[in-house]
């Protein structure tokens, strides 16, 4: 027999009684505390004697004053614990920030893309050597408004990785747009009308395209 | 939902999530309490800030795999007790076993000395102060923590059957130590 087993009556209903202060009794247990309070004239008195106890334990841990700076410290040990912001779990942050992406107007989701998207090209073209895949860009604004380009039109259920592989693995980029009915301006690669010819047939097939419409062709004039 | 009147465990998804707000949130909540539970433990307010930090970086890495079975207080202190303990074994620090819990706050003045000096509740603080860790420990999860007898079992992983046994004792030897100091209460 354990030593809980052999506890007398009042053995065990003293035991309890801390639980039966802090609310935490119930069922059969917290029964029969209640009926002990209830038929013993002494079970009051320990009742009161507990309450005693739980006066003196809270005075004895509310004198333990933590340091004032310990959010603060706290906050600094957290941003070098966890580095850069945890990504979210369940999908990848990707789907995330598409989700996110896919939940604004389509005018404003694809102005965002297309600032993205310069941002990029201009991020990889400020590298040492960076070049293009198929092109090389000076960089020079003059130089970007001298370019061939197309106007095109996407297709408002058109999914950003699609499009930005698309473009990314032709060496297109959006230079301009949206304009106010979602019409981007797209720089087209390509030094002869032949080649410009094919990069539209090639962009128009898309199936997240809805327009093309020819801009400025090479100067070769075609 | 506001901060205020977020649920803890709403919090811990959050933090589960990357957010560091929710982790702060869940700082500034339950930070004293896990600090004051180190202290007590271990005696040391060094050793309770250093574990208390710890136990909050660990909410931050473990939040993730946290299937809400136990509330999360009781589970930061289920860390809390787990990293102390494993300081303190680290340390080398002896544990009063239970042949020294057995034995009354010792005290340079008798107890007739003692109780001149102060009240009943001071002295039953300091009785209470005294008790072998592992009794004292009880007594702050049951009346400071606010813990059930499951989840006091769930903190210190030992069966609910223990955790009275431990209450019992701990009640017992106050019980004894006050009317050693003049206080009868009428029991043990």
């Amino acid at each position: 027999m354990s030593a809980a087993e052999k506890m007398s009556r009042r053995d065990e209903m003293e035991a309890l009684l801390p639980f039966y202060l802090n609310g935490s009794l119930e069922g059969a247990e917290l029964e029969a505390v209640e009926e002990w309070l209830a038929s013993d004239p002494a079970a009051m008195a320990a009742l009161g004697e507990a309450e005693a106890e739980f006066s003196g334990t809270s005075a004895a841990n509310e004198a333990i004053r933590p340091p004032a700076d310990a959010l603060s410290r706290f906050a600094k040990a957290l941003d070098a614990e966890a580095g850069p912001a945890r990504m979210p779990t369940g999908s990848s942050w990707l789907a995330q920030a598409w989700g996110r992406f896919m939940a604004v107007p389509v005018g404003v989701a694809w102005a965002a893309a297309a600032v993205l998207l310069a941002l990029i090209v201009v991020q990889s073209l400020v590298q040492p050597g960076g070049k293009g895949k198929d092109f090389e860009i000076a960089g020079a604004e003059d130089d970007l408004a001298k370019m061939p380009f197309a106007l095109v039109k996407f297709k408002p259920d058109a999914k950003m990785s699609d499009v930005s592989s698309f473009l990314g693995g032709n060496g297109l980029r959006i230079i301009g747009g949206p304009t106010a009915d979602g019409v981007f301006r797209l720089a087209i690669p390509a030094a002869n009308t032949a080649d410009y010819s094919k990069e539209l047939g090639l962009i128009a097939a898309q199936p997240f395209i809805e327009t093309v419409i020819e801009g400025r062709k090479p100067a070769d004039g075609g | 939902m506001t901060a205020a009147t977020e649920t803890d465990r709403a919090l811990v998804d959050r933090v589960a999530k990357g957010d560091r707000a929710a982790v702060r949130l869940l700082f500034m909540r339950h930070h004293a309490r896990v600090y004051r539970f180190v202290a007590r433990q271990t005696g040391s307010e060094m050793m309770a800030d250093d574990i208390a930090n710890e136990v909050f970086l660990e909410l931050w890495r473990q939040a993730p795999g946290f299937e809400g079975r136990s509330e999360v207080s009781t589970w930061l202190l289920g860390i809390a007790r787990f990293k102390a303990l494993s300081l303190l074994r680290k340390k080398k620090e002896d544990w009063i076993d239970d042949e020294a819990a057995a034995a009354v706050p010792d005290s340079a003045d008798t107890p007739e000395v003692v109780t001149m000096k102060e009240d009943k509740a001071a002295a039953l603080r300091r009785f209470i102060d005294a008790l072998p860790e592992e009794h004292r420990t009880v007594i702050d999860l049951a009346y400071y923590h606010g813990q059930s007898v499951t989840e006091i079992g769930e903190v210190l992983g030992i069966p609910v059957a223990t955790v009275k046994t431990r209450m019992f004792y701990a009640r017992k030897k106050l019980g004894e130590a006050l009317k050693a100091a003049g206080y009868d209460r009428g029991w043990p």
